[in-house]
């Protein structure tokens, strides 16, 4: 049984991935640190909003859109970890999927979201959310940029409990609120 | 001369940019075909990137541009961009279509007779391509019990959301409750059952093996059966021993055998609730 060395064309090839994993590492990790989320739960209805909950709701919200700008700029569904169900995950999915077979990506740089709780169901099993945020929407075919814009864009979110975390199950975009 | 020479580089490199403009759809609704109109000649790259598409193919300039109804089924926002040389885009919104479904949450699904404010329900409705309608639009909650007249209530949603609060019944059964908007039904089935009990009464008598001690069909205050599975604490007191037993509710009554020789004074609860002392007397 004979081992072959591996050829210069498969160490370049590794090299190269090497080389993306480690990019798209180094940008997920500035696009996180750029990320900045503030919460206002004072006009959440009909139910209050515990100091505990809005605590674990800014957190875990904060976490999916770390975890959406990693995974629509990698072009990967691992980032998502969990954090989208439902709607928000099919579609989260389906853009995925349809970036990698077109060869486009998005980047979501320097991100601002002011969000409002504007509805916490009575028993607390969903949680209503506003976002307006403000980022820079960068959309690339291959590397290439084709679309730089600084956007503000109003979400309406629904949010509700999982085993662990508050989990999105849908992101809706609307022209306002 | 310097127009030709200008005319001809382009022709060669094909990337002289022209202007182009979009002009994007402003009543596009999700799920339906829709049209972007472009200006100028030639062939071009378009793009659509939306809540869960990113789509690349190549269009003709001064054409329009057809939206596939599977190209825009979520809501939301959407950026359009044409490149040939240089890129034009236009941004656009897709709104809902009409609500084909209601998602009706209606806690809990026991529920224990006339207790205030603990029956409630949110319905939002979505349309057929899981589309958050926002819309306001009137909810029709109807709540029907075995006994008693059927309680309407509309309330209209906002921000997607329609909800309710209301006291559970005074007497045991199933609540059906549907939310309704239109031609769109969502049903939900409370259970409400007895509260805890109430004037507990006990009668026992001493046999061969022992006391034999029973309660009077176990209510609540407002007469209904508690369910089966509830328990009932016995204690009988005589000089300085007292010794308990716990019975289990068993259509409606609970039994338990205890053992003392010497008088005693039997007790029954259940819950903070207490029942009636039986005295008897020594074998």
């Amino acid at each position: 049984m004979s081992m072959r060395a591996p050829s210069l064309k498969s160490l370049l090839k590794l090299l190269s991935s090497g080389i993306v994993i480690c990019a798209a590492a180094m940008y997920c990790a500035a696009a996180d640190a750029a990320l900045q989320v503030t919460l206002n739960t004072t006009k959440a209805t009909p139910r209050q909003v515990e100091p505990l909950t809005e605590r674990a709701v800014l957190r875990d919200y904060r976490s999916a859109w770390t975890n959406l700008t990693q995974a629509l700029a990698s072009n990967s569904l691992d980032p998502l970890n969990g954090l989208f169900e439902a709607t928000a995950d099919q579609w989260l999915t389906d853009a995925v999927k349809d970036q990698q077979s077109s060869g486009l990506s998005r980047r979501y740089l320097n991100q601002n979201h002011q969000v409002d709780a504007v509805f916490y169901s009575p028993e607390g099993d969903v949680i209503e959310l506003h976002d307006t945020a403000e980022y820079d929407l960068e959309i690339l075919d291959g590397s290439n940029t084709i679309h730089n814009e600084h956007a503000i864009v109003h979400y309406v979110v629904l949010m509700v409990p999982g085993a662990e975390r508050w989990v999105v199950r849908h992101l809706q975009a609307v022209p306002q609120f | 001369m310097l127009s030709l020479v200008v005319s001809a580089l382009c022709l060669t490199v094909a990337l002289c940019a022209q202007d182009i403009t979009l002009r994007a759809p402003w009543d596009a609704v999700a799920g339906k075909p829709a049209k972007i109109a472009t200006t100028g000649s030639g062939s071009a790259t378009f793009y659509l990137l939306g809540p869960s598409t990113a789509v690349k193919r190549d269009v003709q300039l001064g054409q329009d541009i057809t939206l596939a109804p599977d190209e825009v089924q979520s809501a939301g926002r959407y950026v359009a961009i044409v490149c040939a040389g240089s890129c034009a885009n236009a941004d656009f919104f897709v709104a809902p279509d009409k609500p084909v479904s209601l998602v009706f949450l209606v806690h809990p699904s026991r529920a224990p007779v006339a207790k205030t404010g603990l029956i409630s329900g949110v319905a939002m409705p979505f349309d057929e391509y899981h589309n958050l309608v926002l819309t306001p639009a009137a909810v029709d909650f109807q709540l029907s019990a075995k006994s008693g007249t059927p309680v309407s209530h509309t309330v209209e949603t906002h921000d997607g959301a329609a909800w309710f609060r209301i006291s559970s019944g005074k007497s045991a059964g199933p609540l059906q409750i549907t939310a309704s908007m239109n031609d769109v039904v969502a049903r939900r089935v409370v259970q409400q059952v007895a509260s805890d009990p109430c004037n507990l009464r006990i009668k026992g008598e001493r046999t061969a093996q022992g006391i034999e001690v029973e309660t009077d069909p176990v209510r609540d205050c407002d007469g209904n059966p508690v369910p089966d599975g509830t328990i009932i604490t016995f204690t009988a007191k005589g000089g300085d021993e007292t010794s308990t037993v716990d019975a289990p509710v068993k259509k409606d009554v609970a039994r338990a055998r205890m053992s003392a020789k010497g008088p005693v004074v039997i007790s029954a609860a259940s819950g903070v609730v207490m029942g009636n002392e039986l005295r008897l007397g020594g074998q």
